[in-house]
């Protein structure tokens, strides 16, 4: 695809500013309507979905050149796909794939982002989107008797993610997320220092090439070790394999699953028992790749008809995805499967989550914006009565605890993991 | 033309550097919106100058106090989902995007109002309201559409206009910084009194700010209005629920509220639905009301697409239930007065040939949530075809509307035979009764064609040259379009056109442009000028 390819979709954005919001159907409380953080934050049209068709459009018709204005706009964008969303409860459009296009674009004109250059300058030497040294990357598994992969072969690999992996404060999570499947009898092994990234969110900034790389060195690694399952505590990485590889054409050959979903195969065959009660009032937080971007990718090739005249459709059919097909529900069972636990749920879940604030980019831009947006979600956390605000995704732990280091509001932050050892 | 420097510091000084821009990708964003390519031939219409996002009535006010001094042209909007927020009539002029003034600033449960600011829209007022036991009006552009723009500055109209009239009908004062940068509070606001009523001793200045159709950010900005609010009989909140893995769009509220009935009522012919339309408003029984409400919404276009196959297939008539059905709403405080109305309702359909369509409890639903919130109509107007046009349209007396109804089934059956708008069988007509039809009816001819097809551009095209004619055959049905909706005066020149033939009404309308406006800096382009240039 190119930017070209989306020039019927840009026309046809029609301005109803439905990106703005969570879908109207989703609307609970109205203090919580807000679906766009970019749009929240920075007001002009140009920072919400329907903006950057605009601008796009422009560009087509070179009204517009790249510039700062343009640059920021499409760069203070988490890619978290609420706007997707939305607009597909009126459309039959394409936000979220115009706006991987876009950053790609901007990428090959060498319109890039000098923080984003130094994270991806670190990625193509260290493999990782954390500027560690990639012989550090293995050192959050240190001590844990665990298959090496790249010398032996096992059922399960278990992929930590570079934000795990690097972040010594969240080791405690990898770690402990690791002790559960050994101790549960899993064939499990790891990567450890040779593990690389997934591509994902270098995609995300704009570097295709990037996912392609990783994707052809995973397909390998899962080869070589004789995976059949590959486990990802981090919710990145577990949409990356499961949805962007797809898209890419290189889907892997093995079944992609997001750590919550082995906790609750081994919590409902009682592998795993979780006994000790955690008196504890936890709000779930849909960390957007696991939530309404881990839905599956859906291939279509055809072209578009008319019927009834001048009515738009598509032959064959094509299935748009629309963000209720993510993994809802089995992050929900297993937290409710903690004794003492009460689960209250905020105004916007599920595929209408309001997002942590990590991804696409911005938190390695744009701290402040990351933090803004982190505390948002805070604040609805605390308005539903949570004493804590629970995730599944490193890069949305991270992204909480910093917003709360920058003045937020103060919330207990867990990992769905830490409540599961908690009970164990 | 670009402001010069001093000019844009001046504005900068009011807003603030982060609430102000003249860069070009950001105004681009601000010149494109539906409707466009029918109007202006591409997407984009006139590059504003600058965009500002003032946050208060002070800043609006000092605004258009430097418009006024510097000669810049001025349009204020809020959500912006119409053509006629973001014409301006030429490149020295301003937008002003009001998303920054977004309060409900009270709701009145006592005396049935609220007063809000202009990013408020009508969907957030109405959960609000109906915390409250009270709602507020509809208008066909849905949801989102804003509360301020529907009731001061354009026309707003829709399903419930049976019930609550249109949205112009519930206004009951406002803040309004004129065009010279002067505050006026209309009605009891003026004396502190509370915000319930826009008339007091003297004439009223109702029709002046909007008329029947609103100036379209063509005569300053309404800063806060206060609306009328209207008895919500269903449960303090709603809640949309659907299957796991079903879209946003599929979800539904799980039942019609119990104090509530949705149905579609079939007559055996069109006249026979018109006289029922008189009867139902007599009898004072519907909360929602409009005739053919019954295109079947699908996740996507494909998915709708199969369902009318199998309506087909199913022998359903579509095309019959669009001409000859009735979507109502009935709803009233107790079970008893619901189940009068009910009676009513069928008494009225039987002496007019007409019956009760079966509908499932998850359509009733649906068509609840349609007729009582316009949830759908977004999607019904863009989705389909890429866009939609909504031409003749008028307002007057059943029989009026339906000879119009006739005659533009006859203009519009052509385009659609050759499929260059959406085949329907007849065309989409929307027909709402105003407050129980006691200021007649309001009628909508909508056309879905794909602006981005030459073909079905064109006829379009040819077909508005037809509608819009001061010459043609629906020169006696009233003035073209709803005063807004895809008029732009310098393009359509509707004023120009039609004001000679229906009593010089344009001239009315300039001379209080030019009093109102004396440097003429409120945009005209979806207004009128003091002088036709």
């Amino acid at each position: 695809m190119a930017l070209k390819d989306f020039e019927h979709d840009m026309q046809r954005c029609s301005r109803c500013s439905y990106c703005k919001w969570i879908p109207f159907e989703n609307q609970q409380n109205m203090d919580f309507i807000k679906g766009c953080p970019s749009a929240a934050r920075y007001n002009f049209h140009a920072y919400a979905a329907s903006g950057k068709w605009n601008m796009s459009y422009a560009f087509l018709n070179e009204r517009i050149d790249h510039s700062d204005a343009f640059q920021d706009a499409v760069y203070r964008c988490m890619m978290d796909g609420c706007c997707d969303v939305s607009c597909k409860t009126v459309q039959d459009i394409e936000p979220l794939q115009l706006m991987y296009e876009l950053r790609k674009k901007f990428v090959e004109d060498g319109q890039i982002l000098p923080e984003h250059m130094l994270t991806i300058d670190g990625l193509k030497k260290e493999d990782n989107m954390m500027q560690g040294k990639k012989v550090d990357r293995g050192k959050w598994a240190k001590g844990i008797k665990v298959k090496d992969l790249t010398k032996e072969k096992a059922k399960v690999a278990f992929h930590a993610g570079c934000r795990y992996s690097y972040d010594e404060e969240l080791w405690p999570i990898v770690r402990g997320a690791l002790q559960i499947l050994i101790d549960a009898g899993v064939d499990v092994g790891i990567w450890g220092k040779d593990e690389v990234c997934c591509g994902g969110r270098a995609e995300s900034m704009g570097f295709a090439g990037e996912l392609t790389k990783y994707a052809d060195h995973t397909l390998e690694a899962l080869k070589a070790a004789g995976v059949e399952t590959l486990v990802n505590p981090c919710s990145d990485c577990y949409q990356c394999y499961k949805v962007e590889y797809d898209k890419i054409g290189k889907k892997p050959p093995v079944e992609v699953l997001h750590i919550t979903e082995y906790l609750h195969r081994l919590i409902q065959d009682g592998t795993i028992k979780l006994t000790k009660q955690v008196p504890l009032t936890v709000t779930y937080h849909d960390p957007c790749h696991l939530g309404r971007l881990a839905e599956p990718w859906v291939h279509w090739e055809g072209k578009e008809v008319k019927v009834m005249g001048q009515m738009i459709c598509h032959e064959p059919p094509k299935q748009f995805r629309r963000g209720a097909r993510g993994v809802y529900d089995i992050p929900r069972e297993v937290i409710k499967s903690i004794p003492g636990v009460r689960l209250v749920e905020m105004y916007r879940n599920r595929e209408s989550a309001w997002c942590c604030g990590a991804g696409g980019g911005v938190k390695d831009a744009y701290p402040e914006f990351a933090n803004w947006t982190a505390g948002e979600r805070i604040r609805e956390a605390k308005a539903v009565g949570a004493k804590a605000l629970v995730s599944a995704c490193g890069w949305c732990r991270r992204n909480f605890m910093d917003a709360m280091e920058d003045g937020a509001a103060r919330i207990e932050v867990y990992d769905i993991i830490e409540l599961v050892q908690k009970a164990m | 033309m670009a402001l010069t420097d001093i000019e844009y510091q001046a504005l900068e000084d009011i807003v603030g550097p982060e609430n102000i821009s003249r860069e070009p990708a950001i105004l681009d964003t601000y010149d494109q919106c539906w409707g466009h390519k029918a109007v202006f031939d591409q997407k984009f219409s006139t590059r504003p100058a600058a965009v500002l996002l003032p946050g208060s009535s002070e800043e609006c006010q000092a605004i258009v106090k430097a418009c006024n001094r510097y000669r810049i042209l001025f349009k204020p909007f809020s959500s912006g989902f119409e053509i006629v927020a973001f014409a301006l009539a030429n490149e020295r002029g301003i937008l002003l995007d009001l998303k920054r003034m977004d309060r409900i600033l009270e709701i009145d449960v006592e005396n049935m109002h609220a007063v809000v600011e202009p990013y408020v829209n009508i969907y957030r007022l109405q959960r609000e309201a109906m915390k409250h036991g009270l709602v507020m009006g509809s208008i066909g552009a849905g949801p989102s559409g804003g509360v301020i723009a529907g009731s001061c500055c354009h026309f707003g109209g829709g399903t419930t206009m049976v019930s609550t009239g249109g949205l112009g009908r519930s206004v009951l004062g406002v803040e309004w910084v004129l065009p010279t940068g002067d505050v006026l509070s209309m009605g009891t606001a003026e004396s502190e009194m509370g915000w319930f009523t826009a008339d007091g001793p003297g004439p009223s200045l109702r029709g002046v700010l909007r008329g029947r159709s609103g100036s379209n950010g063509g005569s300053g900005i309404i800063t806060k209005a206060s609306v009328k609010l209207y008895p919500w009989y269903g449960p303090p909140d709603i809640k949309f629920t659907a299957a796991p893995g079903v879209p946003p769009s599929g979800k539904r509220i799980s039942e019609v509220p119990p104090n509530y009935k949705a149905m579609i009522i079939m007559f055996p012919s069109q006249s026979a639905m018109f006289e029922a339309l008189i009867n139902i408003g007599k009898a004072e029984i519907a909360s929602a009301l409009m005739g053919a409400l019954v295109f079947p919404y699908g996740e996507g276009n494909d998915e709708q697409w199969a369902v009318i196959q199998q309506m087909a297939a199913a022998g359903i008539s579509f095309t019959q239930v669009a001409s000859q059905g009735v979507a109502l709403i009935l709803g009233s405080g107790t079970q008893r007065g619901l189940e009068y109305k009910e009676k009513c309702l069928m008494e009225i359909a039987g002496q007019m040939g007409g019956g009760p369509v079966p509908i499932p409890p998850s359509d009733q639903a649906g068509l609840f949530a349609a007729a009582m919130l316009h949830f759908g109509f977004v999607t019904a107007a863009f989705r389909r075809t890429g866009d939609f046009f909504v031409s003749p349209t008028s307002d007057g007396s059943p029989d009026f509307m339906l000879n119009l109804r006739k005659n533009a089934e006859q203009m519009l059956k052509p385009y659609m035979e050759k499929g260059l708008f959406q085949q329907l069988g007849i065309p989409e007509m929307f027909v709402m009764p105003g407050e129980n039809n006691s200021i007649g009816f309001h009628e909508e001819n909508v056309s879905f064609y794909d602006p981005w097809d030459p073909d079905s551009l064109d006829a379009l095209r040819d077909m508005v040259h037809k509608s819009e004619d001061p010459n043609g055959q629906f020169r006696s049905y009233g003035v073209p379009h709803l005063g807004g909706g895809l008029q732009i005066e310098w393009v359509s020149h509707v004023h120009q056109n039609f004001g000679p033939i229906y009593d010089n009404y344009d001239k009315w309308m300039r001379s209080i442009k030019g009093m109102l406006d004396p440097n003429g800096v409120g945009d005209w382009s979806a207004y009128i000028p003091a002088i036709f240039p």
